[in-house]
């Protein structure tokens, strides 16, 4: 009985010792065998015609908080491996050539493609971002106005990586609603309707005095997964307000004297769009409700008063619906259905819809909207009376 | 099916060994020689007996009236108060007895008298038995032997040594009672008795240990804890066969459920308000001679959360010292599992940010987690190891050393990464909040460890999932050992994880004093609430 137990302890000491040379046998593997990747960008390989893929790994020596502790302080923290594959998945395994090591995928923040990929369609090439295990389907997605290895080779300024830099332009697109947040599943999903356009942010490199920035001038607009226009940031807007993704932004409006504008900030949104057909005729009656605040004016004139109140709520009515309009004039033009009225029409006239389903960019055109806003200032925030000398004083 | 039979197979062999020892023990008694009415052969007796020993007094006298009665005291000088059995025993006998003018009629061969009439030590106690003479003499008593007597008169005038109550190290408090139990039992008692003075506290005795002879006390309140409980309690106790019972923890490793588990079933405490608290919840206390750690049983796990200032200061910080108490145990058990489990099988779950830092401080390291935290963790069992045992001072260097060994050379020589080391330290600070299961989290701290390098998280969750089941299939002196949790008890939880003000846990728990017992232990309804005033006060 004695002799078993001792047994039974020397096993499970020994399993314990084992630990240490077996360590890492059931897919386990260290941090410093793994090259974290951050950013990936697909091009075309101008020579070859193949998959030029561009992984921004973190260069872990030089990552470190403190720089000049140890390495030179201006080193770059991040490293743009370039490989040519037949296939993205065949160029990503291609790179181990120059890395060493695994390429770690699943902190990837941005997918970026180029200009010349997104115009022959993207389709193809999102497969595999979708389909590979480590791949997050949260992945955000890009289009650059040139190449995506030259937007990821611009060093930003306060953040180490350029594509935590561009992640970040992307996520906080809020301020100003002019962009949106487009990830790999709601691209791909949009992608699987039938008519729905769907969209991505643009991304483009400026040059100023010598250092390289990257900014967003505006979306990109996709049909069938082809890259057929782009919308500038008005336009996004417009389409935003309809799909209710307005989150904030500015409107600027001339003040009722005149003299100056005001400016507004937008508080809180609420839209909703309802399709109709009446006559045969399509009408989408799109009703936006905007929350908004003063927030700036250039007019000496208080205009915190309930009649200048008014003519600012109508002035701003006005700015939205003419971006809405603005917004369904470029896509009327592209004939992409980038608001989903399609899908729409489909949910509340399924049997009307079997007609139109084939001839839909034919359609689209024509339809009718009909805009109502209604807009509320509902603060002057900390100032009533703007900072101007007092008339009566003189 | 075959465990089952080998079970019964087992339990029967032990039955028939358990009886064996019985037996003989029993046969030992009863050789035993009475004492004759010789007091010359009594001393030969006793001398024969100690031979070896050149401590033992045995002092030879007459007394009586006309110094016809022959006598001897024996004792051993160390352990014996020499100043009272001159002032109580010898003076009496040998002038008091001068004083009694009809001392004729009063036969002093009857040991009898002599206790009544001339010894003023109230504790003593006739012995007829040379075993128990011995036996007594070993105690520390002064044995009066008289020619012609059967009997002989064991008188207890022990001295002993002992220091002063003192504030107990292991369990400082802030507010509280600062008296902490000492070495000897009966003082250890009378702290006790000070704080419940019923008639029904029992405080049975026992002697364990076939060499020590060593007094333990089971002490209880009879109308409140579980007569059941007291009975296990005296069966395991009864039990031992040991040659010395040196500390109570050889008595707490005879009496264990579960003695495989490294989960404590017993719980022990060096301070009376706290066993007094156990006491009145219905607890059966061990209290053992020659150590300030009284044994309580049964122990659920909470109790080790659980601390008696908990309930001195109001109930708002002590809920959250409490809730810090089940977080320390969680990161000193799971601390480095987890981290290892993060970094070598799901860095997809470390944040990214935080996972460039890691991999940056971990560029240089040439170990594997799983080795890189088992040093680290080794070595700070090392340092704790040193510093408990040396002097105080010496104590000292050993951490500052320890922390700038570990904490800054070896990062600096890129053996160990910063992150590992601020890992380590938590895990180490959050293992001293709670005492009580320092067992079971350092050696789960090894094993979860392991699980996570063999299978990272899910070794983790395996490791978890085997400890919940032990867990709850455990349990002390028929109490579930998760009580109240599992089984569930909604008034007991009122004690776990927030603990409720006094005045709404009126009851106290009811799987330890069971129903049909005593529970309540206060009036009903005392919530506190302002002097509304009476009518004639209110004009």
């Amino acid at each position: 009985m004695r002799e078993k137990t001792g047994m039974k302890i020397a096993v499970i000491v020994l399993c314990i010792f084992m630990v240490f040379a077996l360590s890492g046998c059931l897919g386990g593997r260290e941090i410093n065998d793994l090259e974290i990747v951050i950013g990936i960008g697909v091009d075309k390989d101008e020579k070859t015609g193949n998959v030029l893929v561009t992984a921004q790994i973190v260069r872990k020596q030089a990552a470190g908080s403190s720089p000049g502790s140890d390495g030179g302080g201006d080193e770059k923290a991040f490293w743009n491996v370039s490989s040519v594959g037949g296939s993205i998945f065949e160029a990503v395994r291609q790179m181990t050539h120059k890395t060493g090591n695994r390429l770690f995928v699943s902190h990837n923040q941005v997918v970026i493609f180029g200009n010349d990929v997104a115009a022959e369609g993207l389709q193809s090439y999102i497969d595999f971002f979708l389909r590979a295990r480590e791949m997050r389907p949260t992945v955000l997605i890009l289009v650059a106005e040139g190449r995506a290895s030259d937007v990821m080779d611009a060093k930003p300024e306060t953040e180490k990586f350029p594509a935590m830099n561009i992640a970040k332009l992307v996520k906080t697109y809020g301020f100003t609603s002019h962009l949106y947040k487009v990830n790999m599943k709601d691209f791909a999903s949009c992608l699987m309707s039938a008519t729905t356009a769907s969209f991505a942010p643009l991304i483009s490199v400026t040059e100023d005095e010598g250092s390289k920035d990257v900014y967003v001038p505006g979306m990109a607009v996709f049909k069938n997964g082809k890259m057929v226009g782009k919308l500038n940031h008005d336009e996004v807007r417009g389409v935003l307000w309809v799909l209710g993704k307005v989150k904030s932004g500015v409107i600027t409006v001339p003040s009722p004297d005149g003299k100056g504008k005001a400016v507004l900030e937008i508080l809180e949104t609420k839209s909703k769009a309802m399709p109709e057909i009446k006559d045969g005729k399509i009408i989408i009656h799109v009703m936006v409700e905007e929350d908004l605040s003063l927030s700036e004016q250039t007019t000496a004139e208080n205009l915190a008063t309930v009649s200048a109140f008014g003519e600012i709520q109508d002035a701003s009515e006005e700015v939205v619906r003419q971006e809405i309009m603005a917004a369904f004039k470029k896509t009327s033009e592209l004939k992409a259905d980038i608001f989903g009225f399609g899908e729409m029409l489909h949910k509340k006239y399924s049997k009307e819809w079997k007609s139109m389903k084939d001839n839909w960019d034919d359609i689209y055109p024509t339809i009718e909207l009909d805009i109502v806003v209604a807009s509320r200032v509902v603060t002057s925030n900390l100032l009533r009376n703007p900072p101007s000398p007092k008339e009566g004083d003189k | 099916m075959f465990r089952y039979i080998f079970k019964k197979i087992r339990s029967s062999s032990l039955k028939k060994e358990n009886e064996r020892v019985l037996r003989e023990t029993k046969s030992g008694k009863e050789n035993s020689v009475p004492l004759l009415p010789d007091l010359d052969r009594n001393l030969e007796a006793v001398k024969s007996i100690l031979r070896d020993s050149s401590d033992v007094t045995f002092h030879e006298f007459n007394f009586g009236h006309d110094r016809r009665y022959r006598a001897a005291l024996v004792f051993i000088n160390s352990m014996t108060d020499k100043e009272e059995i001159h002032k109580n025993v010898l003076q009496p006998l040998m002038f008091g007895s001068l004083m009694l003018s009809g001392d004729a009629d009063m036969d002093f061969t009857r040991i009898e008298n002599i206790r009544k009439n001339l010894i003023s030590i109230t504790e003593n106690q006739k012995v007829v038995l040379l075993n128990d003479l011995v036996d007594n003499l070993l105690r520390g008593a002064a044995i009066l032997l008289i020619n012609g007597s059967k009997e002989a008169l064991a008188i207890k005038s022990r001295k002993r040594e002992t220091r002063s109550i003192d504030e107990p190290a292991t369990e400082a408090v802030v507010r509280g009672p600062r008296e902490g139990f000492i070495e000897d039992v009966n003082v250890n008692i009378a702290l006790i008795r000070r704080k419940i003075k019923v008639p029904d506290l029992c405080v049975e005795k026992l002697v364990i240990g076939e060499k020590s002879k060593t007094d333990v006390y089971i002490v209880y309140i009879k109308s409140v804890a579980d007569p059941e409980l007291i009975e296990e309690v005296r069966t395991r106790l009864e039990r031992i066969r040991i040659d010395a019972i040196l500390e109570s923890g050889y008595i707490e490793q005879f009496i264990e459920d579960d003695p495989w588990s490294v989960f404590p079933t017993v719980s022990n405490s060096e301070k009376p308000d706290k066993v007094v608290a156990k006491i009145l919840e219905g607890r059966a206390a061990i209290l053992v001679d020659g150590t300030p750690f009284a044994l309580v049983v049964p122990m659920v796990f909470i109790e080790s959360f659980q601390s008696v200032e908990d309930y001195y200061s109001r109930p708002f910080l002590a809920s959250i010292t409490r809730i810090i108490r089940f977080l320390s145990y969680i990161i000193s058990t799971l601390g480095p599992a987890i981290y290892v489990a993060l970094t070598v099988f799901h860095q997809e779950l470390i944040p990214t940010q935080l996972l460039i830092s890691i991999a940056e401080g971990r560029e240089r390291v040439p170990f594997p987690a799983i080795l890189e935290a088992s040093l680290m963790i080794f070595a700070f069992d090392i340092l704790r190891e040193a510093g408990v045992r040396l002097p105080k001072p010496v104590g000292q260097t050993v951490g500052i050393v320890g922390a700038i060994v570990l904490g800054e050379a070896s990062v600096q020589a890129g053996l160990i990464s910063p992150i590992m080391v601020i890992v380590v330290s938590s895990t180490a600070i959050a293992s001293f909040a709670v005492p009580a299961q320092t067992d079971s989290g350092t050696i789960l701290r090894y094993i979860y460890l392991a699980l996570a390098g063999i299978a990272g998280g899910f070794g983790v969750i395996i490791g978890l999932l085997v400890t919940l089941l032990h867990l709850v299939s455990l349990r002390s002196f028929g109490t579930p050992y998760l009580w109240p949790i599992a089984p569930l008890n909604f008034s007991g939880l009122k004690d776990v994880f927030i603990r409720m003000p006094l005045w709404m846990q009126a009851k106290r728990p009811k799987a330890i004093a069971v129903n049909g017992r005593d529970l309540r232990n206060q009036g009903p309804v005392q919530k506190p609430s302002p002097y509304k005033g009476d009518n004639s006060d209110s004009g």
